[in-house]
């Protein structure tokens, strides 16, 4: 098996890298420290330097070590177009209403994700969505966002 | 009043129908998700704390609770019938469990795994009656610097619990970085907001708890579609043979699951490792061990039941979690306004007490279900989990939606989710990072506390026994492993 460089897991180590960096930026711009006790800018700097001289840890290790010839993560096709499903899911929530929206992201997950005949893919994504509905809206008293169509 | 007058007004308030319900509820729903590969109990609780938010917390904490210890059970099930793990603790059940099964004595393993669970469970929960109090009050002195260093402790320990405390501390630090976003509790200023108005709340634990385990889980599993064949289950109550080869494996698993589920930094699924481990060494005829040993059902079984009631003591008595569970149960009792630690027995007695009740109450419920009822539970696992999926991320989306009907909270989730499946992918602890998002403030307002109190020094942290000591654990911790790994590095290979 050749040795091949684990891609996502420098991608995860990087933006947590990035985000520690960022940290230390604007934490450093804060007030550090006042009489006997640390400001607002002291721990927020401590974290991200410690995060981020453990990311590059991280990333040294697995720059210097071949990938774990065991490890199997299999395909990321699928839980990126979940992914993408749920996005969309979100973004058509205040456009679309949530019901609509939760209704639509569940019958793409049935009948085009998994494949799933149509009919029960609609039934079970309309059943849910309808459950949704009753335990948020009606039994919690959440105003979730409706639609045009005012449902 | 003693130990046990508390625990009998826990008893009063466990066996209200409203607690008992919930009490059902949950080991209901842990023994489900403990059988459902896909989903485990963190899973199920981050689900159902937008549910239960500003609902009875003592009702919720039963709940969780019952959920947590429930899910040991259920994951016996698809260890021994399909030979996957329903959670981690219950890979050693694997071994000989599935053995069995094949030899068509499953029956026979759950049967032994429920009632070993059920005696494990009940005495682990006798332990923690009797060793909960007396660490709460010993803990009462903690000022500032024993809170900090206790803090330090939980989360370098959780941090340990993982395969790579290297990747277990970065997501510690992590999460005590996302809890600096927002305004300062003491001084006021807001930090990490980048002039968004949204984000001067900082990041709620719900949030991060549902997108890391909600979300992140599906995201991880969702390439999961094979079905396994399912042996059938018949005649569940144990021989007479099976019982005198496992009554003293559940008594020595008990012990050992106990005592390491009390430990900081260890858990179920080491527990169930030592345990099968030591049967194995105690065995007359090792060799059974991987073809259908009952002992190394019984003994883990037990193990990892015992350590799920232990790793309540550390988070009952002192707000350290033991596991990823607990440290979810910790985020829910600070979502409810209670302050975990040793005040808790104090401050809160009466749900301290009606919890603890109400896991002797679950353990009968739980035996009962498992006995008659293992069968039906064992059908569930045939609902593929492309069914499942869809409406689990959807209730996510409505959960997190519903907290502040807040936009942007949605597009946290899919952001946090994307990350918790890029951890889940690669290994990475997700339960540290809560925990650093929880404790965080703790953290920070006990380190001024103490710094003021020393007038700027950091001595105090280690001029005071309970702290020193506490430090000097944490410390342990983390220096552990890298010299254990150096002592394998420099001992001589064997042939």
């Amino acid at each position: 098996m050749s040795a091949r460089l684990d891609v996502g897991e420098v991608i995860l180590a990087i933006a947590l890298l990035a985000i520690a960096v960022l940290w230390v930026a604007v934490a450093a711009g804060m007030p550090m420290w006042e009489g006997f006790s640390p400001q607002a800018g002291f721990l927020p700097l401590i974290y991200g330097v410690a995060l981020a001289a453990l990311t590059l840890a991280i990333l040294i290790a697995r720059l210097r070590s071949a990938p774990d010839a065991g490890a199997e993560q299999g395909p990321i096709g699928k839980p990126l177009i979940v992914l993408a499903a749920i996005a969309a899911g979100v973004g058509g929530i205040e456009l679309i209403g949530f019901a609509t929206s939760m209704f639509l992201m569940l019958a793409f997950l049935y009948c085009v994700v998994e494949r799933i005949s149509v009919i029960p893919g609609l039934l079970v994504s309309a059943a849910t969505s309808a459950a949704l509905i009753l335990v948020f809206r009606t039994w919690l008293g959440v105003p979730l966002p409706l639609g045009p169509w005012s449902f | 009043m003693s130990a046990f007058a508390e625990l009998a007004t826990g008893f009063a308030s466990a066996l209200t129908p409203w607690h008992l319900l919930m009490c059902f509820a949950g080991v209901f729903v842990g023994q489900l998700v403990g059988a459902l590969p896909g989903i485990g109990p963190s899973s199920a609780i981050a689900l159902l704390l937008p549910l239960t938010f500003g609902s009875d917390p003592t009702s919720a904490i039963i709940m969780f609770a019952g959920i947590y210890y429930g899910a040991q059970y259920g994951g016996t099930l698809t260890s021994v019938l399909v030979s996957v793990p329903g959670e981690s603790s219950t890979v050693m059940t694997r071994i000989d469990g599935y053995q069995r099964a094949l030899q068509g004595r499953a029956g026979a393993a759950l049967g032994i795994a429920a009632i070993g669970s059920f005696i494990a469970g009940t005495i682990a929960t006798l332990g923690l009656t009797l060793l909960a109090p007396p660490l709460a009050r010993a803990a009462l002195a903690f000022g500032p610097p024993e809170y900090f260093s206790l803090v330090m402790l939980g989360l370098l320990a959780l941090a340990a619990v993982g395969g790579s405390l290297l990747k277990g501390l970065t997501a510690g630090f992590f999460g005590l970085l996302l809890g600096t976003i927002g305004i300062d509790q003491q001084t006021g200023v807001s930090r990490f907001h980048f002039d968004q108005v949204w984000l001067l709340d900082g990041v709620e634990f719900i949030l991060l708890t549902v997108a890391l385990f909600g979300v992140g889980e599906v995201l991880a599993s969702c390439n999961m579609t094979s079905l396994q064949p399912i042996t059938r289950v018949k005649n569940l109550l144990p021989t007479r043979d099976d019982w005198r080869a496992s009554w003293m494996p559940i008594l020595r698993g008990t012990g050992i699951g106990f005592f390491i589920g009390v430990l900081p930094a260890t858990g179920a699924t080491i527990a169930s490792f030592i345990a099968y481990v030591a049967e194995k060494k105690l065995a007359k005829d090792p060799s059974r061990f991987g073809n259908g040993a009952i002992e190394g059902v019984a003994g883990p079984e037990a193990s990892n039941n015992a350590a799920a009631s232990g790793a309540m003591v550390p988070m009952l008595a002192l707000g350290v979690p033991g596991s990823g569970t607990t440290a979810i149960i910790l985020g829910a009792l600070v979502m409810f306004g209670i302050r975990p630690g040793p005040e808790l027995f104090d401050k809160n007695a009466a749900l301290v007490w009606a919890v603890i009740a109400s896991m002797y109450i679950g353990n009968v419920i739980l035996l009962i279900m498992n006995l008659p009822l293992a069968g039906l539970f064992a059908q569930l696992l045939r609902v593929p989990y492309r069914w499942l999926y869809p409406p689990i991320l959807v209730l996510c989306v409505a959960g997190v939606y519903s907290q502040s009907n807040s936009i942007e909270d949605a597009w946290m989730l899919v952001a946090f989710g994307a990350l918790g499946w890029g951890m889940k992918r690669y290994d990475w602890p997700a339960a540290p990072m809560v925990l650093g998002l929880v404790l965080g403030p703790i953290f920070e307002n006990s380190l001024r506390q103490s710094l003021v109190l020393s007038h700027g020094s950091a001595s105090i942290f280690f001029t005071r026994p309970i702290s020193l000591a506490l430090i000097i654990f944490a410390a342990l911790i983390v220096i552990a492993p890298a010299c254990r790994r150096l002592y394998r590095g420099r001992a001589p290979a064997v042939a």
